[in-house]
């Protein structure tokens, strides 16, 4: 693979978790950011050539591709001027707040005949890609019913996600993970019923709850069940799955099957002393690997940006039908011909 | 002290045999079934005499002859369109009834049936065995006493074969009042009911399918609903009839409940020893958790109130009940209906 020119928008946690993926894979990373954590970021991964610069422009003159690790409100601006400027996008998930914004990036891309390639980084998760795999395959034949839950800690570290008007709140930006899982198992989304409960305005702390959850009715008649938690300080990373079809049931917790676990370390509090090993290669590294071979000319990678304004679609109906208390249609046809 | 004499009416419902049984390992009790209306069994069911045979307990042909023997309670195990002329008999006849849930197919039998035992002086419960799970009791204590702070959802799946295989009349709309959503939906709204005391549901959302079973039977094999509670909670219910009909386990009870103070999750029958039988290649499940229906059955024959809970009471059981009618016009009309 030549060396791929990569630049990163953010310094944040997704960021972090990104830039190792791309130093694995031999690129040259710039990153940008507005909080001065770039520099910080920069440092720590100097010997692998990582830089930091202070401004887009700067950022999109080395870049070939731009990976846009920021706050989900400014999505949409800087996917447009990346791609204004004929680099491919790789965008985290939510790609936007709202349909229309996310229509309009994946429009500008396809006009561009550039990349936009939405992060859901679910689809790499090793269990999800193998349940995927399976239920394409005719696993548990036509899916019937499928639940899916996602639960961690309440991402106070970074205050937006705890705004509605800048993440969308738990709806949009954490269960678009599972909204999107659905929908590609058991197809388009035609309806959307939606509640959330807790902590749902600005300004959240450690100790505050926010949960939602919604029931979505697919074309195929199937219907799906998502719970999203994000819960007390003490509240372990979590996802599990059941999907049911007439041939059968497949189900996961990831709690339950972690392949390496330490069960005492003394004193030390869990998270310090012994570190956790992978299990498996980071899903980060498979899904931007995936990218950087379609950047080069080969096949396409899963998640599609028509996937990402679906997934928006859902997410945003879902959060209306919590604001009205009544499920929301969706048309499907609508976006045929993107 | 004189043994009390218990009546099983039909042998229609899958549980009955199980209580029957628990019923005639009990000290004290004597238990006398009838299954006399098979007119609606398909063929191979094993019911009535041979039923009670197999179950080694007395029989008698008709419920005249039962109720002449005077029983002190019933258990009601017929289809559920039919257990409100039970109910009314037991009602007429002085005897306590413990009858087989959901309580009826529709609030206004189950509304009669309540008045029916008021006017009788006799005790009608419901059979909500889950109630009596040690997990669910924890859970419970925890929320009454506070720890848990309040409940913000809860999110319970309640799957199982479809049971029509074993008893046809599971999957015959008239006799049963629906499918899944009839036969699930009311476990965990009983829990819900009981966890709450008696929180109103204010409005009720569901969608059901029948991709499972498209074809083979002719009512609703899966569904989610959404029920949302005067006292803030909201909560899911996944009541398919979604467990695999070769699967070693029959299926489950599982809730998980998020409080502003804490996150719990209960399995009602998660207690098993797992393996594998090279004889029968087949997945093995040893299932040791303590037996919740004799549980519900000590305490609706015996209790006096001091236990930790108390079996599931008609009023109970019809709000349920309201809880499932709701539902199914909700999955008519693909809107959120009000409740209350």
């Amino acid at each position: 693979m030549a060396r791929l020119d990569v630049g990163l928008i953010g310094a944040g946690g997704i960021a972090r978790a990104h830039l190792p993926a791309w130093i694995a894979l031999g690129a040259r990373v710039t990153i940008l950011s507005t909080d001065g954590n770039a520099e910080k970021l920069a440092a720590r991964h100097a010997e692998s050539g990582v830089t930091a610069v202070r401004g887009l422009s700067e950022l999109l003159d080395r870049a070939a591709v731009v990976d846009l690790c920021t706050p989900t409100f400014t999505h949409r601006q800087l996917t447009l001027d990346a791609i204004a400027a004929g680099k491919h996008v790789v965008c985290e998930k939510p790609l936007a707040l709202t349909v229309a914004e996310a229509r309009e990036m994946a429009d500008a891309a396809e006009a561009a005949g550039v990349l936009l390639f939405p992060a859901h980084v679910v689809r790499y998760f090793p269990a999800y890609a193998a349940l995927a795999e399976s239920v394409a395959a005719g696993g548990v034949g036509a899916p019937a019913v499928l639940r899916f839950t996602r639960s961690g800690s309440y991402p106070v570290w970074a205050p937006w996600f705890g705004d509605p008007a800048l993440s969308g709140g738990i709806l949009v930006d954490q269960m678009i993970h599972d909204f999107d899982f659905a929908r590609l198992l058991a197809g388009d989304v035609v309806r959307v019923h939606a509640q959330v409960r807790g902590r749902q305005e600005p300004g959240a702390r450690a100790g505050d709850v926010a949960t939602g959850t919604a029931v979505l009715t697919h074309a195929s008649g199937a219907v799906s069940h998502v719970l999203g938690v994000w819960g007390l300080p003490d509240l372990q990373f979590r996802t599990t799955f059941r999907v049911a079809g007439p041939g059968g049931i497949l189900e996961h917790d990831s709690t339950a099957h972690t392949g390496f676990r330490v069960l005492a370390q003394g004193t030390r509090p869990l998270g310090e002393g012994i570190p956790g090993s992978p299990m498996t290669e980071s899903p980060y590294l498979t899904e931007l690997r995936e990218f950087a071979v379609a950047v080069e000319g080969g096949p396409v990678p899963r998640v599609s940006a028509r996937d990402g304004v679906e997934a928006v679609r859902i997410a945003a109906a879902a959060a209306e039908s919590a604001r009205t208390g009544e499920p929301v249609e969706i048309k499907v046809t609508e976006e045929a011909g993107l | 002290m004189k043994d009390l004499k218990v009546g099983v009416l039909s042998f229609a419902h899958v549980h009955a045999g199980g209580f029957a049984r628990l019923l005639g390992a009990m000290d004290g009790v004597r238990v006398l079934a009838a299954d006399p209306d098979t007119d609606l069994a398909a063929p191979g069911e094993v019911r009535g005499k041979a039923f009670a045979a197999q179950l080694g307990v007395d029989y008698v042909d008709s419920y005249e002859e039962l109720f002449a023997w005077g029983p002190d309670k019933v258990v009601v195990c017929s289809e559920n369109v039919r257990h409100r002329a039970l109910v009314e008999r037991a009602a007429s006849h002085g005897a306590d009834v413990l009858c087989e849930k959901p309580l009826a197919t529709t609030p206004e039998d189950g509304a009669a049936m309540v008045e029916a035992c008021r006017a009788a002086g006799v005790r009608l419960a419901v059979a909500h065995p889950v109630r009596f799970s040690p997990a669910y009791l924890a859970v419970r204590e925890a929320v009454r006493a506070g720890t848990a702070g309040d409940v913000l959802a809860v999110s319970g799946a309640n799957n199982g074969y479809m049971p029509g295989g074993r008893r046809r009349w599971f999957v015959d709309p008239a006799l049963a009042g629906g499918g899944a959503l009839t036969d699930h939906t009311v476990h965990i709204a009983d829990l819900l009911d009981d966890l709450f005391e008696a929180s109103q549901v204010t409005s009720v959302y569901a969608q059901t399918n029948n991709v499972l079973y498209e074809g083979e039977v002719p009512v609703e094999t899966a569904g989610l609903l959404t029920l949302t509670y005067a006292n803030g909670a909201v909560a899911t219910i996944d009541c398919s009839w979604s467990q695999p009909r070769h699967h070693p386990a029959w299926g489950g009870l599982s809730m998980q409940i998020v409080g502003d103070r804490a996150t719990l999750e209960m399995d009602a029958f998660d207690q098993k020893v797992h393996g594998f039988s090279e004889a029968s290649r087949a997945g093995v499940e040893l299932p040791y958790g303590v037996d919740l229906d004799a549980l519900m059955l000590r305490e609706f024959l015996f209790g006096d109130g001091s236990g930790p809970v108390g079996v599931t009471d008609g009023a109970s059981g019809l709000r349920s009940l309201r809880i499932v009618e709701a539902a199914y016009e909700s999955a008519r009309t693909g809107r959120t209906v009000a409740v209350g």
